[in-house]
């Protein structure tokens, strides 16, 4: 029932948890395993600056996956890595879509009032729009 | 000297300020420091005194025009110029839709509607005239389309539109005497070289630790700039037009480009916004805050001609209004624009604080509006409303869940 799993990564201690619970259901049920990283431009992008974080946040990205490949080795479970750009919970919901991933695995993270209201729910946005079943680790 | 290092100290103590705003609020960093120079001259005006910051000294000058146009230089350096090659014409009737409509607009809204005098009205037209192209880039990027041929299109028509401002602000304003014709001779003949020798010059002699790279950028951007403020035109201008006419050889140097970057974020740039932030007067934005309103909603509306285009070109009405307020953004160019006119004495102080306020909000007013109504919902389905998922989400939003 559980063919593909969709983590999703920002490289905080919650994403790590989520990822090896991500790990472990993926060896233990022999599903296909993605992991996936969000890049956000600052609001709004602005010329020069935009382009320097992306290619910051790509290569520190390439970076974190390089510790998870090891992880992901070391279960012999085969992994796949993508970076997107964008509002992470659309990407993670528009990924999650394109893959097919009959579950999303997410860290919870509690941020204050002030940076939920600045930044939104994550989790809660991907728990109300994906299609597939969402796990949120604590 | 102590009075130069303290100054400077207190400069990058703003510069510093500013950067972690946006880290803790992710937004623009030239936006929290044009932010954080109005304050600044607010709080600091207010307790030491008006000249406390220092604006006008010279080489407060020198290092806020410097970032201007190394700024300028490293934003044209991002063209990609096989696919404007390819589509100069689509993206060129797009480019210029986008420039000419809010140019014209808004020159018509300040001189018909808010009484400035021409020379005011014409600069209020350009500071309204600009495009983000980062802003595009990123829609590009979560649609996915910046691999397609209208994502490429849209990208390099931003391009003409901000080449289209960079144009009107060093020509518009122009003299029209021989040293204005000596500018453009010399400016045509050094960009038609320069795509020739700089990559074979680099080639020779780069690739060193003295930097030779940096230092024939520089040496070109400050000539152009020179030759353009003695024609009494506008150094951004052929900054702007080097970095474009580079792109295909030093844009594509992505470890030169880096190294631009560390110097233009890390010196150059906090000094050039916190400067253009410092001279808004809070008091002018609070007497007249119709006016404010009306240059965003004349930027925003006159926009709107981007909009059949993004149709044309297959977006959907949804997309295509996301696309369309998107591209009312435009920070840099705005400011460069506005500053450009309070130290050319083209507009006061009271209304170069009216522009810069409204180009800011341009930036932030029109992709707020977009995420909240135009977001690309296509990558979102129907909320998904059963009892896991609901009790999932009242324990998120009791507790606060990110990713």
């Amino acid at each position: 029932m559980i063919k593909k799993i969709l983590a999703g990564y920002d490289g905080s201690e919650p994403a790590k948890k989520a990822f090896e619970f991500a790990l472990d259901m993926a060896a233990k049920y022999g599903a296909a395993f993605t992991v996936l990283s969000v890049v956000r431009p600052p609001e709004p992008p602005e010329a020069v600056e935009m382009e320097a974080i992306l290619e910051q946040a790509t290569e520190h990205y390439q970076q974190l996956f390089a510790d998870l490949k090891v992880a992901a080795d070391a279960a012999q479970v085969p992994m796949k890595c993508e970076v997107r750009v964008g509002h992470p919970a659309e990407q993670i919901i528009h990924y999650a879509n394109e893959i097919g991933a009959d579950v999303i695995v997410l860290g919870h993270r509690g941020r204050s009032m002030i940076a939920k209201w600045l930044l939104g729910s994550i989790s809660r946005r991907v728990v109300s729009y994906a299609k597939s079943t969402v796990i949120i680790t604590r | 000297m102590s009075e130069t290092w303290f100054l400077a100290a207190l400069w990058l103590g703003l510069a510093l300020v500013a950067t972690l705003l946006s880290i803790w609020l992710r937004i623009a960093t030239a936006l929290s420091e044009i932010v954080v120079g109005t304050v600044a001259q607010l709080a600091i005006g207010a307790l030491i005194g008006g000249a406390a910051l220092g604006t006008d000294q010279s080489w407060v000058r020198f290092l806020s025009g410097t970032g201007a146009i190394v700024l300028t230089f490293l934003a044209g350096a991002e063209l990609d110029p096989i696919v404007f090659r390819e589509k100069w014409r689509a993206a060129a009737g797009i480019g210029l839709v986008s420039f000419l409509a809010p140019f014209l607009g808004c020159t018509a809204l300040a001189y018909y509607g808010l009484h400035w005098d021409r020379q005011a009205s014409w600069l209020a037209g350009v500071a309204m005239s600009t495009t983000s192209v980062a802003v595009v880039y990123a829609v590009m990027l979560e649609f996915g389309l910046n691999t397609t041929i209208f994502g490429k299109t849209v990208l390099a028509a931003c391009f003409i539109t901000d080449l289209g401002t960079v144009l009107a602000l060093g020509m518009l304003f122009a003299p029209f005497t021989f040293r204005t014709g000596i500018f453009v001779g010399a400016s045509v003949l050094v960009f038609a070289v320069l795509p020739f020798i700089t990559p074979r010059f680099f080639r020779r002699y780069g690739d060193r630790p003295s930097e030779l790279e940096a230092k024939y950028l520089l040496l070109i951007l400050f000539g152009m700039g020179g030759l353009a403020a003695w024609a009494d035109s506008e150094a951004v201008l052929p900054a702007y037009l080097t970095g474009m006419v580079l792109a295909g050889t030093v844009g594509k140097d992505h470890v030169l480009i880096r190294r631009l970057r560390t110097l233009t974020f890390g010196l150059l740039t906090p000094f050039y916004f916190i400067r253009a932030g410092s001279f808004v007067s809070v008091p002018a934005l609070i007497a007249a805050p119709g006016v404010l309103f009306l240059l965003l909603a004349g930027k925003m509306a006159t926009k709107f001609a981007v909009h059949p285009v993004a149709k044309y070109f297959g977006q959907s009405q949804r997309e295509g209004m996301y696309t369309t307020l998107l591209m009312s953004t435009g920070l840099t160019f705005g400011s460069i624009a506005a500053l450009f006119g309070l130290s050319h004495h083209l507009i006061d102080t009271r209304q170069y604080s009216l522009l810069v306020a409204a180009v800011i909000l341009s930036a932030v007013v029109p992709t707020l509006i977009a995420n909240a109504f135009y977001l690309p919902r296509h990558l979102l389905r129907a909320p998904v409303k059963t009892e896991t998922t609901a009790a999932v989400a009242a324990t998120d939003s009791s507790e606060g869940a990110q990713t």
